[in-house]
């Protein structure tokens, strides 16, 4: 019983830790830059030959593929790109994700959301992949 | 109850591990590194409506600031050099977009001021001074082109009637949250000189904002990460290193923290001192002649992005078959001829032209005369000998162009080219009309005609150093055709120029004959000791 409390206690304050985060850890675009073009402008401009331009789609475009959470025609989440796993994957020859190899997902995620809606078609400010 | 101080404590450690994390990584954006969080003061707690009043708000605790940038070329837009002339960008003319003399209201979006739409302007006003440009953090702020270097605050169709809608940034929000100038902020204006990205200087451009290790070794966003600031090292605002007043050649030691330096922080050697490399120290004997750049910048625009390597203004004008003014574009979709401005010729990853150069840079002025049996008319030229003492080989971007000039009074013109005005050559593409008013603003005779001349301007390579592997090699220079090729009072061991047949001849012959020497003697030393026998 005291221990089924305390698991609930402990359930509570984890997830309300975990909300709490979430909403306080403010998207670094600039950090989302580099990732950006280091993990999935490198990919694309060798696997897709050409590189996604952060202009190329406008803010609410951005903000569905991040919510549908679907990359290239459903084969991957786009979460899997942000993860721990898929950083420790590239890390030998990917400077970025090594550099950020020990960084929360969830902040990634939001550095390159923050970056991607300032540089979207409509964003404050409009940029291409370079 | 063990159990319940385990979890206690598994609980704490989960809630504190990323604030710990966070501190002890100099690479997270939490770790604040300034003591003030500009949010928490009431001054900037307010709607601004413009940005002379969040400048009234920064001067209510920066007290001197406005006073310290009145003193800068920054602020000024002029320069008088050592040898007396009058530069800076209020005087000048290159062979880019000219000059913004009668082009305020657009180009002046670059002059860290508010409101300089024509020669007006107060340059006395404190509030007037930009300070957002520079300590923006958001990347939000915004100058739009043709409002005279104001910001919007409210929803404006500009120009009117033209359906362009601009959006307003948010001053409270981009006050709040100022920090130290970096590659952002300064590349707003300085990588897109010339009237776009990457145009002019070839070794700035957008792609130094969060450059890659093989794009620069030192401002490489995932390495040594350097601010501009870091190597332009800034005091009272006063930022050194300028183009106007550049050294060539530093005999000085590393700079150490602690002591006073009279001499430019912004050069290789404040960093690296005389004798910089350690594994092949033959390559330190090179530091006497060759400015570090030139072997360790092997190409520029290696961003990704083109600069123009020439500019041909005596083509504009020209409307397609719509009638309307005609644009092409090349493979990648870069404009190479625009009826506004003429055609170009773009570059990626350029090899630079090499000179000798001893810090002095000479630039033709607004009122000296040209002669066009002597073209190129240099806009302006490094000086420098190889035998003056002074001077290292540098590597440069030479921009090559034609541009207009009074053929009666033999003088480069000032022409209104930016306005919705009749006059302007962007709307009407009437040159002697843009040049007549454009002379007359600037108080220079204007004969009514108008020709074009070849022009050349010479900019220094010092951004985009590469990796140590990149580096030129010993052949890219000693041999036949090498870069240095045309560089002259200097022996360069393995080049074509200086490989003198007879002195080949001469050596071989002689090592000829030393060997017959030799075999000879040995062949008597034979026969002798056999005869002895
Ligand atoms: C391992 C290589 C790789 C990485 C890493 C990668 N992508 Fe992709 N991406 C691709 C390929 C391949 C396609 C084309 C897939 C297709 O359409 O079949 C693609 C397509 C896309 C598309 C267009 C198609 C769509 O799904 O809407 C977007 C947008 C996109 N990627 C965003 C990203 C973002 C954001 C990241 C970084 C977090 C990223 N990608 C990382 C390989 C990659």
């Amino acid at each position: 019983m005291k221990g089924k409390f305390t698991l609930g206690v402990l359930t509570l304050m984890l997830s309300a830790g975990a909300m709490s985060a979430a909403q306080a850890y403010d998207g670094d675009w600039k950090r989302g830059r580099i990732y950006y073009r280091q993990v999935c402008t490198v990919c694309h401009t060798t696997e897709l030959k050409k590189a996604i331009g952060p202009n190329e789609r406008t803010q609410a475009e951005w903000a569905a593929f991040f919510k549908n959470d679907k990359h290239g025609k459903g084969k991957d989440t786009v979460k899997h790109f942000f993860s721990k796993q898929y950083r420790d994957s590239i890390k030998a020859t990917n400077a970025a994700a090594a550099k950020f190899a020990a960084v929360p997902d969830n902040e990634l995620l939001e550095d390159v959301k923050a970056f991607l809606n300032r540089s979207a078609k409509d964003g404050d400010a409009p940029a291409g992949c370079s | 109850m063990r159990t319940g101080i385990f979890m206690a404590a598994l609980m704490a450690a989960m809630l504190l591990a990323p604030a710990v994390d966070a501190a002890s990584d100099p690479g997270s954006a939490k770790l604040l590194k300034s003591t003030a969080d500009h949010s928490q003061f009431k001054a900037l707690q307010q709607e601004f409506n413009s940005g002379p009043e969040v400048t009234k708000a920064c001067l209510s605790c920066h007290t001197e600031a406005s006073k310290q940038l009145h003193k800068t070329e920054h602020w000024k837009w002029e320069y008088r050099n050592a040898q007396g002339q009058l530069l800076g960008k209020k005087t000048l003319i290159n062979n880019f977009c000219t000059t913004p003399v009668t082009n305020e209201a657009a180009c002046n979006i670059c002059h860290i001021g508010y409101g300089w739409k024509d020669d007006s302007f107060d340059f006395t006003s404190e509030v007037n001074v930009d300070c957002l440009v520079c300590h923006d953090s958001t990347g939000n702020y915004r100058k739009p082109a043709g409002l005279a270097g104001n910001v919007v605050t409210k929803e404006m169709e500009f120009p009117p009637g033209s359906g362009n809608i601009i959006k307003p940034i948010n001053l409270k929000k981009i006050a709040q949250a100022v920090g130290k100038t970096s590659r952002d902020n300064c590349g707003a204006c300085h990588f897109y000189g010339g009237g776009g990205d990457g145009v002019k200087h070839g070794d700035m451009d957008s792609s130094l904002a969060s450059p890659d290790k093989a794009l620069d070794v030192h401002m490489d966003a995932l390495g040594n990460d350097f601010a501009c600031s870091t190597c332009h090292m800034t005091q009272g605002h006063q930022v050194p290193g300028s183009r106007y007043a550049p050294t060539a050649q530093d005999k000085g030691e590393a700079h150490l923290r602690g002591k006073a330096y009279k001499t430019n922080p912004t050069t290789c050697q404040a960093c690296h001192g005389q004798a910089p490399h350690k594994k092949i120290a033959k390559l330190n004997d090179h530091t006497d002649k060759v400015a570090c750049q030139t072997c360790h910048i092997p190409k520029f625009a290696r961003g990704g992005i083109a600069t123009k390597m020439s500019w041909d203004w005596s083509t504009a004008g020209k409307m397609g078959p719509d009638g309307k003014p005609l644009t092409i574009k090349d493979a990648k979709g870069h404009p190479i001829y625009t009826a506004i401005k003429g055609d170009f010729v773009l570059g990626e990853n350029v090899v630079p032209e090499y000179l000798w150069f001893n810090g002095t840079v000479t630039y033709t002025l607004r009122s000296d005369k040209i002669d066009k049996g002597k073209e190129p008319v240099r806009i302006n030229h490094f000086e420098g000998s190889a035998g003056d003492g002074k001077s290292l080989i540098w590597p440069v971007k030479i921009m090559r162009g034609k541009q207009a000039f009074d053929s009666v009074n033999k003088t480069l013109i000032v022409a209104h080219l930016a306005g919705n005005d009749d006059t302007a050559y962007w709307t009407n593409f009437n040159w002697e009309k843009a040049a007549a008013v454009g002379m007359a603003a600037v108080g220079e005779p204007f004969s009514g005609k108008v020709d074009f001349v070849k022009t050349e301007s010479t900019w220094p390579i010092t951004h985009m150093v590469a990796p140590a592997k990149d580096a030129l090699r010993c052949h890219d220079c000693h041999a036949s055709g090498g870069r240095l090729e045309k560089v002259r009072g200097v022996y360069i061991p393995g080049r074509a120029s200086d490989h003198a047949g007879w002195l080949d001849t001469t050596g071989w012959a002689i090592a000829a004959l030393t060997l017959l020497g030799v075999l000879g003697h040995g062949l008597a030393r034979v026969l002798a000791s056999r005869r002895n026998k």
